[in-house]
């Protein structure tokens, strides 16, 4: 074992990066009750900055920082007021979900410039190590101590002492007020987006130089982990930043030491989830009163739903089922298959976020679960291919609702930031576990889909039994939410608070939703990895849970035939135009950005 | 209303499609206090907002001596010298008793006169000087107004708004507010304040405004609206006649 004293230096280290990340975060969640889901993106960028000007233009280290410092500030300001500003007075979610967007689209942006693969950013500093203890600590090391505690300074200095830094914690503490003060909370937003920024590109640029390691991707996991160290610390609260951010590197670094490398990020997100329930407001925290929630009450932009016939449904589900005898191109079979499956995830989706108000952004993790249930059932106990489908339904739904259970106290945001990270659990257990899962490697050499022993590799057939499944699921679905549980569903999304007093049981009708989104996300997981023969703990990744999120806007928060609308236009016709495949993400990205800003309500209407 | 601090002209305001205000006119005269007395969901509140900007009217013009501010946006309208006293105090509760009367005077750049200015409301609220530094969120209810009075001062207003300042206080509280919004009064400040409770807001004030669903019902100084038997009937508890 090497010497604590190395772990300890390493944990500090790591946890001054964090709290660049984390006291950005909580200085926005201040002033506008936000959290910034695009704040990785912006870290991501600072990275990238970072290396144009140390690899492309050669500039010397305090000019690389003022570059990155400038340019993340100026894309905070930008992402302010051209991202967020436009969407006051819009439902609560509207703003969460325009920095799900901004995130994507400048992930792509980067992706399309630099490419996806990762890139070397080396350090400018002296690489001389000062011997401590039993180990050394470099020059990178003290100057990242050194930046994260400067910044704190400055910033406290800023707050505590300078007319601006009272109107932001002013603002921060309550905005009306604030307002009738005479402060110009715009403004005020927009200083606190340029140090945010500007405090995570710093950030960015120090970790790539620390690792000597840069991605487009690499913003998600910041975003996660600024989160967590926000969140051990109580929520909107700089000092409390700074602290989680400092156990949580601690924590980290302590735990990879004993465990190994890639049980850093699971602690992380246990942690998170233990925060969550046992301690909403921060560890330094004495209630375990749940915050005030801002996004709770008119979560979704209320709409009449648009009148589709009967008829018309009967229409489609014929023309879709004639389908593969008339177009025989099985590209477009492929696709629309891909489709359905994809509607299935929608369903199951709308079921949680539009029907029941619970913003889930993990659901992925319910398609990884579904997926290699029923394939290592499949494959390791020899079970008939249909059972293992049906067995991975239930299975996901009560491993789905188990994992969830926890958070069922939570609303809005927390239950976002909640189910985000369980969905990050599921990847990180099936990836660590490999005794069930074969860990890394994946699960090679899944049986084909049969019937009654009959494999079924024609892509005709594998279209027909998907998009069968798909409109029984749909048909339950309308069915089990037209009447009484339907009813008290919306009443949770409406006001929970009101809904228990009329005698509804959150939890079991909280549960009873995610069960039903489990056995449908399960299925679907199970029958793509029946199809692809191949999953690894990547395949079912948080881009999905996002795209099926941006599938349900388009149709409508809770609209059953508009999740299948949403699934259809957003797989079927990028794969149409094949040359855009590139573009496809960044597409996603700003479909959401459209929708969330002009048409909140989708095409379909919220149900 | 010629010679008004403050001009309400015909104003209509909307919440979505809901109407709240129905060619909604008043006038304010500079020195007096006049309060906006009224129901439940009869717009007093909404009156409020509107002239500090946090709500815009459809239609109709709010002049401040003349000027119009309608379209302002709200930190203009405080420097044009409006200040509120919101409801519910809105203090800023992580901040001191000190920072939060500094805040009152967050639009002014003359440190000096601020300063003395803090020295001089400390007079008015002996209270508050023994509680500087203090939490503000940590301040009894009454303590709470005193502190929401003595930061509209600090921005040296021409006109404060006060919405309820009576709400939730104890009689003893009541009575002291009362006095002080008096006081300021007496120092040449404009006061407008919404009301509920008729009784004690027609004993301090000079004239009065009643406002029903949205539109001036009644109006006329105190002494004829507390003579008045209409208003008896509905806010002395006269007898309890149900309200539209």
């Amino acid at each position: 074992m090497t010497s604590w004293l190395d772990h300890t230096v390493n944990g500090l280290i790591i946890g001054n990066i964090y709290a660049l990340i984390a006291v950005g975060l909580a200085l926005i969640f201040g002033v506008s009750n936000l959290i910034n889901f695009a704040h990785g993106s912006v870290y991501m960028i600072g990275a990238y900055t970072g290396w144009v000007c140390v690899a492309a233009i050669g500039t010397p280290l305090p000019l690389t920082l003022l570059g990155v410092v400038v340019g993340c500030a100026a894309l905070g300001i930008l992402i302010e007021r051209f991202g967020l500003r436009p969407l006051q007075g819009a439902p609560r979610i509207a703003p969460l979900l325009a920095t799900i967007g901004i995130g994507l689209v400048l992930e792509q942006i980067a992706q399309l410039i630099f490419s996806p693969d990762p890139r070397a950013l080396p350090s400018q500093l002296p690489a001389w190590r000062l011997p401590l203890g039993s180990g050394s600590i470099g020059a990178l090391d003290l100057f990242i101590a050194a930046v994260g505690v400067v910044s704190t300074a400055v910033l406290y200095g800023f707050l505590r002492f300078t007319h601006l830094g009272w109107a932001v914690r002013a603002t921060a503490q309550d905005r009306d007020a604030a307002l009738q003060m005479g402060i110009d909370v715009h403004r005020v937003n927009q200083v606190v987006f340029a140090i945010a920024s500007a405090l995570g590109g710093l950030s960015g640029v120090l970790v790539g130089m620390y690792f000597n390691n840069i991605f487009p991707a690499m913003g998600f996991q910041a975003t996660l982990k600024g989160f967590v160290a926000e969140l051990i610390g109580g929520v909107g609260s700089v000092p409390g930043a700074v602290a989680g951010s400092l156990l949580l590197g601690l924590i980290e670094s302590y735990g990879v030491a004993l465990l190994g490398t890639s049980y850093r990020n699971l602690f992380a997100f246990l942690i998170l989830i233990a925060v969550l329930v046992w301690r909403p407001n921060g560890i330094f925290s004495s209630t375990r009163q749940v915050p005030p929630e801002p996004l709770t009450g008119t979560f979704i932009a209320p709409s009449k739903p648009v009148h589709v016939p009967r008829w018309a449904y009967a229409a489609a589900t014929a023309i879709f089922l004639a389908l593969p005898l008339i177009w025989r191109d099985s590209y477009i079979i492929q696709t629309l298959t891909n489709a359905w499956l994809y509607g299935m995830l929608a369903l199951s989706l709308t079921l949680v976020a539009g029907t029941t108000g619970q913003m889930s952004l993990g659901h992925a993790g319910l398609l990884a679960i579904g997926g290699y249930a029923s394939a290592l059932l499949a494959l390791d106990l020899g079970v008939p291919v249909p059972l293992a489908l049906l067995l991975a339904g239930f299975i996901t739904a009560a491993l789905g609702t188990l994992l969830i259970f926890p958070a069922f106290r939570l609303r809005g945001h927390y239950v976002a930031i909640a189910t985000l990270a369980i969905g990050e659990i599921v990847g990180l257990v099936i990836l660590n576990w490999e005794g069930l899962t074969r860990g890394p490697i994946g699960v090679v050499g899944i049986p084909p889909l049969e019937f009654f022993g009959l494999p079924l590799y024609d892509t005709s057939a594998l279209y027909w039994v998907s998009f069968t499944i798909m409109v029984l699921l749909a048909l339950l679905q309308w069915r089990l939410t037209q009447y009484h549980l339907g009813r008290a569903l919306r009443a949770i999304r409406e006001d929970d608070v009101a809904a228990r007093a009329f005698g509804i049981s959150l939890n079991r009708y909280k549960g009873l939703a995610f069960a039903f989104s489990g056995f449908v996300a399960g299925l679907s997981g199970a029958i793509t990895a029946h199809m692809y023969s191949y999953i690894n703990h990547e395949t079912f990744n948080t881009q999905i849970s996002l795209l099926a999120l941006t599938m349900i806007i388009l149709g409508g928060m809770g609209n059953i035939f508009g999740a299948i609308v949403g699934a259809v236009a957003l797989i079927g016709l990028p794969e149409m135009f094949r040359a855009v495949a590139e573009y496809r993400i960044l597409l996603y990205g700003i479909v959401l950005l459209l929708l969330v800003r002009f048409r909140p309500q989708g095409l379909m209407g919220t149900v | 209303m010629n010679g008004a601090l403050l001009t309400l002209d015909s104003v209509n305001t909307f919440y979505g499609p809901v109407q709240v205000h129905f060619d909604l006119s008043l006038g304010v005269p500079a020195g007096k206090i006049v309060c906006l007395l009224g129901g439940n969901a009869s717009g007093k509140s909404t009156t409020m907002k509107i002239i500090l900007g946090l709500l815009k009217p459809r239609s109709g013009a709010i002049l401040l001596d003349g000027q119009p501010i309608t379209n302002l946006p709200t930190p203009a309208i405080v420097r044009a010298g409006v200040a509120s006293v919101p409801e519910s105090r809105r203090l800023f509760p992580a901040m001191t008793v000190r920072e939060n009367l500094l805040m009152g005077a967050f639009t002014r750049r003359d440190r000096a006169a601020v300063q003395q200015d803090l020295d001089r409301i400390l007079e008015l609220f002996p209270r508050l000087g023994e509680r500087l530094a203090q939490r503000a969120g940590t301040l009894s209810g009454g303590e709470q107004q005193m502190v929401a009075m003595a930061r509209a001062l600090m921005g040296r207003p021409r006109l404060i708004c006060m919405d309820e300042p009576t709400m939730g206080l104890s009689p003893l509280y009541v009575d002291r507010v009362l006095e002080l919004i008096q006081t300021i009064s007496r120092q040449g400040v404009t006061i407008f304040m919404v009301e509920q409770n008729a009784n004690l807001a027609l004993q301090i004030a000079h004239y009065g405004y009643v406002l029903q669903t949205g539109r001036i019902a009644l109006q006329g100084s105190a002494p004829e609206l507390l003579r008045n038997p209409q208003i008896r009937d509905v806010y002395l508890g006269g007898q309890s006649v149900q309200q539209k």
